[in-house]
């Protein structure tokens, strides 16, 4: 049936629909929305298991424990609290936790402005926590995508044993459109691991050979478990290429924007080049350098101070043009206005 | 057998020799043993430190969380879970300073876990800084002139919720030990026994102590066991106390 539904919603049912039993979670803007749906579910369905924790540190813990005791788990934050976060995520890495956190975006740093959205916690997605890891990340830009890929998370987390970050902003999470869930058809993936009470299995943080007991200093067994979790963390990424492309060949230049600033810059589509990233890591490597190849200029405009422009420049090899619209403040006259200033002509 | 439920195959064990551990791991798996507890029914969950080793050696699924982070996956674990024994085996440091607020919430939110506190009232694994646990005036690495403050009082913390399960034992009594074990794995909701241990390699000979066995005889002499209807335990008292 088709109804009006909010971006946090959506993120929500889709986590229903992947089989989602577990939440946990700590109040914050712009996120609180699915705390609450949660809670309300879980009043609703026994099978279905909510705390609201002490603090972020909890929250993230528990959808691990959760992960590890056979249910499928998943918080939702933003800014401050994904940086809290950010020890569990290293943690769910180093012990394989299959596991989804949403993070909705504000201006930052620390409490920022806590209901202006921005995508300020991208390099934090990539590199938030001690150690080399290879995290998965989404970042749709519609209600009906939050709905798809908070279903693709989960099930990239089970095919990868990691947590999978869907990543949104004030303004995505906030969406209202009208859309028909129901006939949206997704893949389900099942849990991948047998749950705790069922054998002698070891889990730790601590680094680990094959049969899960500790390993603290033999680089060989160290590389060979980073090899092997790399090596299956491209698989899966390789799966989940997804991007949206359009060309214009009466421009030189491309825009690359992703989450609610594609949304906004939409309607330059007639006079640029368009390229937007919605697995949003690991980074798209062959994708970027195929769609850029043929245009002159490269723009990244996006709601930070060039986060995403560095990452596209280290895969481009070339230098980019960098947008950045701050303070929460994202419009398309704003959008228009920072091109002009940067491309040295007038956009209209 | 109880030595079924140990990895046998993983000793010795990482801990140093004399270290009081040890004690808690074999008592903790003689209890199970007696209570029908294995991999099929239960697991053990530890925190960071020496204690955090502990889950390790035992022949059930083990989980060894974040520093701090023993009890929130512990509490998610059981309501998913109901059916699970699940029982959390860690430092003082680990429980009472950088999870702190963990122990305080979950407690009041009273799951059904059992908490075994290796009170060894020194960050041992570290080399021997002062704990929330450090009496004051100790010398430790990080107090040279003394722990300044007064220990965190964890009794009073367990009773400060509504329903509350606390157990004071010692490595040394080791029925006791046993006992209170065994009662908090029965206690249907948050059961915290807290175990004085020693730790004679990082804080034992700092304190003039020449062996594990003279603190042992220490906490002999100075433990107490309360008498069974008390309801607060005195500072060097032995004994449970609860409310349910």
């Amino acid at each position: 049936m088709k109804r009006l539904v909010q971006g946090n919603e959506a993120i929500f049912l889709g986590a229903l629909k992947a089989g989602a039993s577990f939440f946990a979670g700590y109040p914050i803007s712009p996120s609180s929305e699915i705390l609450i749906l949660a809670a309300q579910h879980a009043a609703r369905d026994p099978g279905f298991k909510f705390i609201q924790s002490e603090d972020e540190l909890a929250a993230a813990n528990a959808i691990i424990g959760a992960s590890l005791a056979g249910a499928k788990s998943f918080t939702a934050t933003s800014g401050p609290g994904f940086t809290l976060m950010q020890e569990a995520i290293g943690y769910a890495h180093e012990v394989e936790v299959p596991t989804v956190f949403v993070d909705l975006q504000r201006v930052g740093p620390a409490t920022g402005m806590p209901t202006m959205p921005a995508q300020q916690d991208i390099v934090q997605t990539n590199y938030g926590s001690s150690g080399d890891y290879y995290p998965l990340a989404f970042y749709p830009n519609s209600v009906e995508e939050c709905y798809r890929y908070a279903v693709a998370a989960f099930d990239a987390a089970e095919e990868s044993l990691s947590p999978v970050i869907l990543l949104g902003d004030a303004f995505v999470g906030h969406l209202n459109e009208v859309v028909d869930l129901d006939a949206i058809e997704v893949e389900v993936v099942p849990r991948s691991r047998p749950p705790l009470g069922t054998g002698k299995r070891f889990f730790t943080g601590l680094a680990h050979d094959e049969q899960g007991n500790p390993s603290t200093a033999d680089a060989v067994v160290y590389k060979d478990w980073l090899a092997k979790v790399k090596a299956r963390h491209e698989k899966v990424a390789a799966r989940y290429s997804d991007f949206e492309f359009k060309g214009n060949t009466s421009s030189d230049t491309l825009l690359i924007s992703c989450g609610i600033v594609s949304r906004v810059i939409a309607p330059l589509a007639s006079q640029f080049a368009m390229f937007r990233p919605i697995r949003i890591f690991p980074m798209l490597g062959d994708e970027l350098r195929e769609h850029a190849a043929g245009y002159q200029r490269i723009v990244v405009i996006e709601a930070n101070d060039g986060q995403y422009a560095c990452l596209v420049e280290r895969q481009l090899k070339r230098e980019v043009i960098r947008v950045p619209l701050l303070g929460g403040r994202i419009n398309l006259d704003l959008a228009k206005k920072g091109l002009s200033e940067k491309l040295g002509s007038e956009v209209a | 057998m109880f030595k079924d439920l140990l990895k046998l195959e993983l000793f010795p064990t990482t801990w140093c020799p004399g270290c009081g551990i040890g004690q808690i791991m074999i008592q903790l798996a003689m209890v199970m043993d007696e209570l029908g507890l294995d991999h099929t029914n239960s697991t053990v969950i530890s925190g960071v430190g020496c204690t955090g080793r502990l889950a390790g050696y035992f022949n059930v699924d083990g989980v060894y969380t974040l520093h701090g982070r023993t009890l929130p996956v512990a509490e998610a674990v059981k309501l998913v879970n109901p059916g699970l024994k699940v029982i959390v085996a860690s430092g003082d440091g680990d429980l009472a300073s950088i999870g702190g607020n963990h122990l305080l919430h979950a407690a009041r939110r009273n799951p059904d876990l059992t908490v075994l506190c290796n009170e060894n009232q020194v960050y041992a694994l570290t080399g021997g800084q002062a704990g929330p646990t450090t009496p004051r005036d100790t010398s430790t690495t990080s107090t040279p002139a003394g722990a300044p403050y007064d220990p965190v009082n964890l009794q009073n913390v367990m009773k400060s919720g509504a329903k509350y399960f606390y157990a004071r034992t010692t490595v040394y009594h080791q029925v006791h030990l046993r006992k209170c074990i065994k009662e908090a794995i029965a206690w249907p909701g948050f059961a915290f026994v807290d175990i004085v241990c020693h730790c004679i390699e990082n804080n034992g000979r700092r304190l003039g102590f020449n062996s594990a066995y003279e603190m042992l005889q220490h906490f002999r002499k100075t433990y107490k066991r309360a008498p069974d209807d008390a309801e607060t335990l005195e500072p060097l008292e032995i004994g449970i106390v609860r409310k349910g």
